[in-house]
């Protein structure tokens, strides 16, 4: 694993304000995160676990604090920069209405890439590779609503690695599926960690994901309580 | 834009509503289009046949003629001027007289216009205008006069007119002349004055063998007043090759009403165009907008997964764009199609009134369509354009959604 933190967050503070009441959701939270990680953060409901995936993944921006990708400093984005880092750097899978009804499988799949701008043989190509690594390649011309909510979210994981970014994020991947469905998934994740490399961040308070993660930061009350190393498989 | 024609297949009541709401003002706007342009080709056609002509050479006025026009004592110089320009379909010499005509003891004032027969026939309707007696001929020394006059002189065909010329560029000439035959005219006026003659006999009247106040020339190829380019273009080189002396009016000069009439269409046109355009956009933009507000989850994914807003936009205007496409091909075949369809049938016949009146008028009493391609082009493409203007604000509104808001969005 690399010295160098993939991302790192400094003081990150997240407060969301209605007409009458503020709610802080992070309370300076400073935490690094390395190439080929498998962490998790996790807490209570509330504990702003999945504020920190949006802020991280560029998808919201932090009332106070930084967030570092590689390096580069995220609050001087503009939005535009922010989809362009987020493409190119960062995939997402998200607990619900993860992939777009009109498209089959594959192209829910190749879709990234498409918005890349990679020709069309070469993204259907790396598409159906990734499928059929993940298994799924027989779904490739379904329509999602005509596949299980499981392959629904391994379908989600392919379009989320098939671009090889540097960090998935994943909002509560296992939420919706039932026991056999997330332990499948969990492995398939666990392998493209392993064997590929990949690294992954999860806001989860499943325990059956907790349990398999190398390194879980746990919040409370917007704050970082534990950030522990550990082994898992 | 696979996912464009999906998301619209998906959603096909609400596509062909959007459909509907362009290719409806396109067909309207066509058919319209067909008819206007029918009429106008109409009254154009009944106006500039004989009675203006394209454009006229006439003598230029070198001194006031009241009523009267500037006469030419001899348009044999204006003829062969005439015959060095191309594309001349037709045209005849006239002598329009001020003239007294009077019957025992009634005078009245009129208008003896003389003509070729021979030449006006083929052209002109004045043939079917014959109530009562027959039309004129060359060598005859006798007149025509409309119904009105006839009646206000008690006139019946064989009786005899005594004509004293009065052009104040001509001698006093008198001719006692036999009613040949009567004509309605389609104005109470012109049938109150306008007595037709042959050439020679007017000729005589104005005791001048040679005289003329117009050459009354058709053009090769005109149909109406948008061959307007054509006639001026032949106008130009008219008078460019006509001696001095001469000078040639065009058809504005010679149909000021006409000209009139088409101010007044081109404005009508265009607040009728705003108005169907304007519906139909209000269609549009509600119908996409319901369409990017039920898709707003789906929006905030594609965002958040990197798309930029302008990926967005060009996402939502290519689903727009593919629907106005079609409306608008739809649309202008629709209208065009109808316009074959009556045209196939032969037009749509008036009856009643309507029709009579019509005929009187000196227009076919049926309705005829016709377009040309710049109005389809223009009618589907100007559609079009507001269409994909008024796609323009749920794209926007699409490519300013924030990902995660759009994504917990409940319908």
């Amino acid at each position: 694993m690399s010295n160098s933190p993939l991302i790192r967050t400094l003081d990150l503070e997240k407060t969301y304000i209605t007409e009458t009441i503020k709610t802080p959701a992070l309370r300076g939270v400073s935490v690094e995160l390395h190439k080929g990680e498998f962490t998790a953060v996790a807490g209570p409901s509330g504990s702003g676990k999945s504020t920190l995936l949006h802020l991280l993944g560029g998808l919201d921006r932090p009332t106070a604090g930084e967030i570092y990708l590689e390096g580069t400093a995220m609050s001087g984005l503009s939005k535009d920069q922010l989809a362009k880092l987020r493409l190119t750097n960062i995939g997402f899978v998200f607990q619900a209405y993860n992939l777009i009804p009109v498209l089959t499988v594959l192209e829910n799949t190749a879709f990234v890439l498409e918005l890349q701008g990679i020709v069309r043989g070469e993204r259907i190509k790396r598409a159906k590779k990734i499928l059929g690594e993940l298994g799924i390649d027989q779904y490739a011309d379904q329509y999602p609503h005509r596949i299980s909510g499981g392959e629904q979210q391994r379908v989600a994981v392919a379009r989320a690695v098939v671009s090889d970014p540097s960090i998935v994020l994943a909002d509560e991947p296992t939420a919706n599926l039932d026991t056999a469905m997330s332990h499948d998934l969990i492995d398939l994740m666990r392998r493209l960690n392993s064997e590929k490399g990949a690294t992954f961040f999860f806001a989860t308070h499943d325990n059956r994901l907790l349990d398999r993660v190398n390194r879980l930061v746990t919040l409370v009350d917007g704050r970082i309580a534990k950030d522990e190393v550990r082994d898992a498989a | 834009m696979k996912a464009a024609i999906r998301h619209m297949l998906r959603n096909r009541r609400r596509s062909i509503l959007t459909l509907l709401a362009v290719l409806i003002p396109i067909y309207f706007l066509i058919v319209m289009f067909g008819f206007i342009n029918s009429m106008v080709q109409d009254m154009f056609e009944s106006s500039t046949r004989f009675d203006t002509g394209h454009m006229q050479i006439r003598a230029v006025e070198t001194r006031a003629t009241g009523s009267a026009m500037p006469l030419m004592n001899d348009p044999a110089d204006a003829l062969a001027a005439l015959a060095t320009v191309e594309g001349i379909e037709w045209a005849t010499v006239r002598l329009d007289l001020p003239a007294m005509a009077s019957v025992g003891e009634r005078t009245r004032t009129v208008f003896v216009r003389g003509v070729v027969p021979e030449e006006i026939n083929p052209i002109s309707n004045m043939a079917d205008r014959i109530v009562t007696g027959e039309f004129l001929t060359s060598d005859s020394t006798g007149v025509l006069v409309g119904e009105e006059l006839a009646d206000l002189l008690e006139l019946e065909v064989g009786d005899d007119m005594v004509l004293l010329g009065a052009h104040p560029e001509a001698s006093l000439g008198a001719i006692r002349s036999p009613i040949v035959g009567v004509f309605k005219a389609h104005e109470a006026t012109i049938g109150r004055m306008l007595v037709y003659a042959s050439l020679g006999t007017a000729r005589q009247l104005a005791r001048n063998d040679t005289a003329a106040t117009a050459i009354v020339i058709r053009v090769d190829g005109v149909v109406g007043p948008q061959d307007a380019a054509l006639m001026d273009q032949k106008a130009t080189a008219l008078r460019a090759a006509l001696p001095d002396g001469f000078e040639v009016q065009d058809w504005l000069d010679l149909l000021p009403v006409m000209d009139g009439y088409m101010k007044i269409l081109t404005p009508m046109l265009l607040i009728m165009a705003v108005v169907f355009f304007g519906l139909g956009a209000l269609v549009v933009v509600n119908t996409l907008y319901l369409s990017v507000m039920e898709r707003t989850r789906e929006i905030g994914l594609i965002i958040a997964l990197g798309a930029s807003r302008m990926r967005v936009m060009r996402m939502v205007l290519a689903e727009a764009g593919i629907i106005t496409l079609a409306g608008a091909f739809y649309g202008a075949l629709l209208g065009v199609g109808i316009i074959l369809i009556v045209e196939a049938f032969g037009g749509i016949p008036l009856w009643g009134q309507m029709a009579d009146y019509m005929k009187e008028i000196g227009i076919s009493p049926v309705l005829h369509m016709s377009i040309t391609a710049w109005q389809v082009i223009l009618s589907a493409g100007a559609m079009a354009v507001v269409a994909m203007l008024a796609a323009w604000l749920p794209a926007l509104r699409a490519s300013k959604l924030e990902p995660m808001e759009a994504m917990r969005y409940v319908e």
